[in-house]
């Protein structure tokens, strides 16, 4: 099958979904050219009306976009980072997540938040976060974030053609990574986990950028003759629990993995609903691998901040009862981004 | 002394103009050596960017608009607070209100003699200096700005505020309600917006109805003003009439520059405008109004400095550039017990 990175992945679910649908359309700041390259080829396509640059004002982005998705369209709010996403607090969290709810169903807000995540690149506490816990906290948002290109294609396709708010997040990390995408037409649901790699004596439940690194790691424990099962979410909400508590089910261990802080994180609640799910008892007490409850500093210090690989393989070695340290070596996609 | 902003509708009227204050021969040289260090230290970070020297993976130059910081910082109180903008991540306003260089370029190594303790980066932090640093949400300092001026207001003790915007920073909503709090409260701010055209890559003119940034003061009431954002000491007099408002508690007013950015948005992307790139000719035309060129030139003409007084600034700019660079290089790495004590205070 024809490889192309996740960049490739996400511009042609964008063309092919603007293709499709009339109604889609995309707003955000410069988005005519886009910071991460993800919109090459749009704006000469469909226009400029429909690949609208805003004004610097995420409010006014993520609320157009609500006001508009009310009125019929499917529009894609372009945020930079998303760490900008809190500028825009009230229409994200407070309208697009609840409008629905609160007028008893009556409305539908078909919309999507794509917007960049991600550290590893001493950017400092505003250009480096990872909002998913933020974001899975509040009901009434539907939250992806894919870890290859197929994943990427067929998720923000969904995404777009979902009746609610959905947010597309795409790390920063995964943009140059390359990956099996068929040329068909093909979707992929919200809502199923994926299984990335099989094994029999651990289970890494990880998201995004995360999912990488423990594939990584997965491949290196061989050599210690541990076998680990990786899960790739892909979808927080609706998160596909049966998949993860299957394979939790087999290897008796787990390590949940995820880039955001781990205080109220993303790994807190799946461990638990784990734990609260799981038909047979658990051989060693659930392992989480999280950002440090801090900002994360720009500089030499966010790699003390950050998950590391070796935080991976420390967690699984602490699960299997081993002796002496599952060593591990470093492990990074090249940044190689400069930003805005 | 004349400290009303006059209602206006083109450069032709700008304030300064018509001030009263006007910088003297020896200030102005002082605002010449201060664009000159800015310049030249500018220019190194933006090498170190491309040497990897960098702690963080960007650099936003500021070239082609230190008359702006320099004019409007350089002879202000140490007790003024002053808010700045991703643009040069502060280099202008910080070293003109009395920044060590060491101290900036430190930080942007990361190391522990920065600023910031070497953990910022693009923050400059120098609480003496009335600089509380900037984190990196375009216009996200604004209602920040507001609230030192109320805190100033209460001290009663004559503290002015500035803060600087962007053109793109008044898309913001919450600039605006800055603004109208600074109006409101009749706050001692001076609203500084630098008008370089640009927004990232969206030109001015796709971004806005008018031609003009300041008009959208008008509404709030505040006084405005459009100033020539090459001209150092037209920089130093509208700012300064501001300032003289602020302090006798006559409240805001909003001064916008026009100015142009010499380089792209950010080091290392090419320099796009919309789905193209940004006209060079008309970046060109802007650097034949080079502010330090200008200044040159009047201190020349007035007789005030001789052409060997110009190459000495300049070698001085340069030798302290080296010497920051030499003790950034030399300093050490934070240490990891500071993210112990970092986060709360005691
Ligand atoms: C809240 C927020 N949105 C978007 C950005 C990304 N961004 C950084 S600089 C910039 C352009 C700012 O334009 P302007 O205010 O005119 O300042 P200039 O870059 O021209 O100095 C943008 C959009 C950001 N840093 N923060
Ligand atoms: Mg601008």
């Amino acid at each position: 099958m024809r490889e192309i990175t996740y960049r490739q992945a996400i511009n042609e679910a964008l063309h092919e979904e603007m293709e499709r649908d009339e109604s889609v359309f995309i707003l955000g700041e410069s988005v005519c050219r886009e910071q991460w390259d993800t919109h090459r080829g749009l704006v000469q396509r469909f226009g400029r009306a429909r690949i609208r640059d805003t004004a610097i004002s995420e409010a006014a982005i993520v609320g157009a976009a609500v006001g508009a998705a009310l009125a019929g369209y499917r529009p894609i709010a372009d945020i930079m980072f998303s760490d900008f996403l809190f500028c825009a607090a009230d229409e994200t969290l407070n309208q697009a997540a609840t409008h629905r709810f609160s007028n008893g169903g009556k409305t539908k807000v078909p919309m999507v938040i794509k917007t960049a995540i991600g550290g590893y690149s001493s950017s400092g506490p505003m250009h480096s976060q990872c909002p998913e816990g933020f974001l899975w906290h509040r009901p009434g948002l539907r939250i992806a974030l894919p870890s290859a290109p197929y994943d990427a294609k067929g998720l923000l396709k969904t995404a777009i053609r979902d009746n609610n708010p959905v947010v597309f997040l795409f790390h920063k990390l995964l943009l140059d990574v390359r990956g099996e995408v068929p040329e068909d037409e093909y979707v992929v649901p919200l809502g199923s986990a994926d299984i990335k790699r099989e094994g029999a004596d651990v289970t890494v439940v990880a998201t995004s950028y995360m999912v990488r690194m423990a594939l990584d790691v997965a491949n290196q424990l061989t050599r210690y003759g541990v076998s680990t099962e990786v899960v790739d979410v892909r979808t927080l909400e609706p998160l596909d629990l049966d998949t993860i508590v299957e394979s939790v089910d087999k290897t008796g261990r787990v390590v949940v993995v995820d880039e955001d802080v781990s205080r109220c994180g993303v790994t807190a609640e799946i461990a638990l609903r784990i734990m609260e799910a799981v038909s047979r008892p658990l051989l060693a007490p659930v392992k989480r691998v999280a950002a440090a409850d801090l900002p994360i500093p720009a500089g030499h210090l966010e790699r003390r901040v950050l998950p590391k690989p070796q935080d991976i393989a420390d967690a699984i070695g602490t699960l299997m009862n081993i002796d002496g340290r599952l060593v591990v070596e470093g492990f990074s996609e090249k940044p190689g981004f400069s930003v805005g | 002394m004349d400290t009303r902003l006059k209602q206006r509708n083109g450069l032709d009227v700008a304030v300064s103009k018509s001030a009263t204050i006007r910088p003297t021969g020896p200030q102005l040289v002082r605002l010449y050596t201060n664009m000159v260090r800015v310049r030249r230290l500018d220019e190194f970070l933006v090498d170190a960017y491309y040497s990897g020297r960098l702690a963080g993976p960007f650099f936003h130059s500021q070239q082609g608009q230190e008359a702006i910081g320099a004019g409007a910082c350089t002879f202000l109180r140490p007790d003024d607070y002053v808010w700045y903008t991703h643009r040069g991540h502060g280099v202008c306003e910080a070293i003109c209100k009395g920044l060590p260089m060491r101290a900036f370029v430190a930080e942007h190594f990361g190391k522990a003699t920065g600023s910031c303790n070497g953990i910022g980066f693009i923050n400059t932090c120098a609480p003496e200096l009335g600089m509380f640093g900037m984190g990196g949400t375009v216009g996200g300092e604004s209602t920040l700005a507001a609230g030192t001026a109320l805190a100033a207001q209460f001290r009663g003790k004559g503290q002015a505020v500035l803060c600087f915007l962007g053109d793109g920073a008044m898309g913001e909503g919450s600039v605006h309600t800055a603004l109208l709090m600074s109006a409101n409260w009749n706050l001692p701010v001076v609203w500084l917006c630098s008008n370089n055209g640009m927004s990232m890559w969206v030109p001015v003119e796709a971004a806005y109805p008018k031609e003009n940034v300041a008009d959208l003061a008008f509404g709030y009431d505040i006084p405005s003003t459009i100033e020539d954002g090459q001209d150092v000491a037209a920089v130093y007099s509208a700012v300064h009439t501001a300032v003289e408002r602020a302090r006798s508690g006559q409240g805001p007013s909003f001064i916008e520059f026009k100015t142009c950015r010499y380089r792209p948005q950010v080091e290392g992307v090419a320099d796009y405008c919309l789905d193209g790139l940004r006209d060079p000719v008309e970046v060109k035309r802007w650097k034949q109004r080079d502010p330090i060129d200008l200044c040159a030139r009047r201190l020349l003409e007035e007789k005030i400095l001789t052409r060997e007084d110009l190459d000495r600034i300049d070698e001085e700019a340069l030798a302290e550039v080296q010497d920051a660079e030499r003790f950034a290089a030399e300093s050490p790495l934070p240490d990891p017990s500071l993210l112990d004590t970092a986060l709360y205070a005691s």
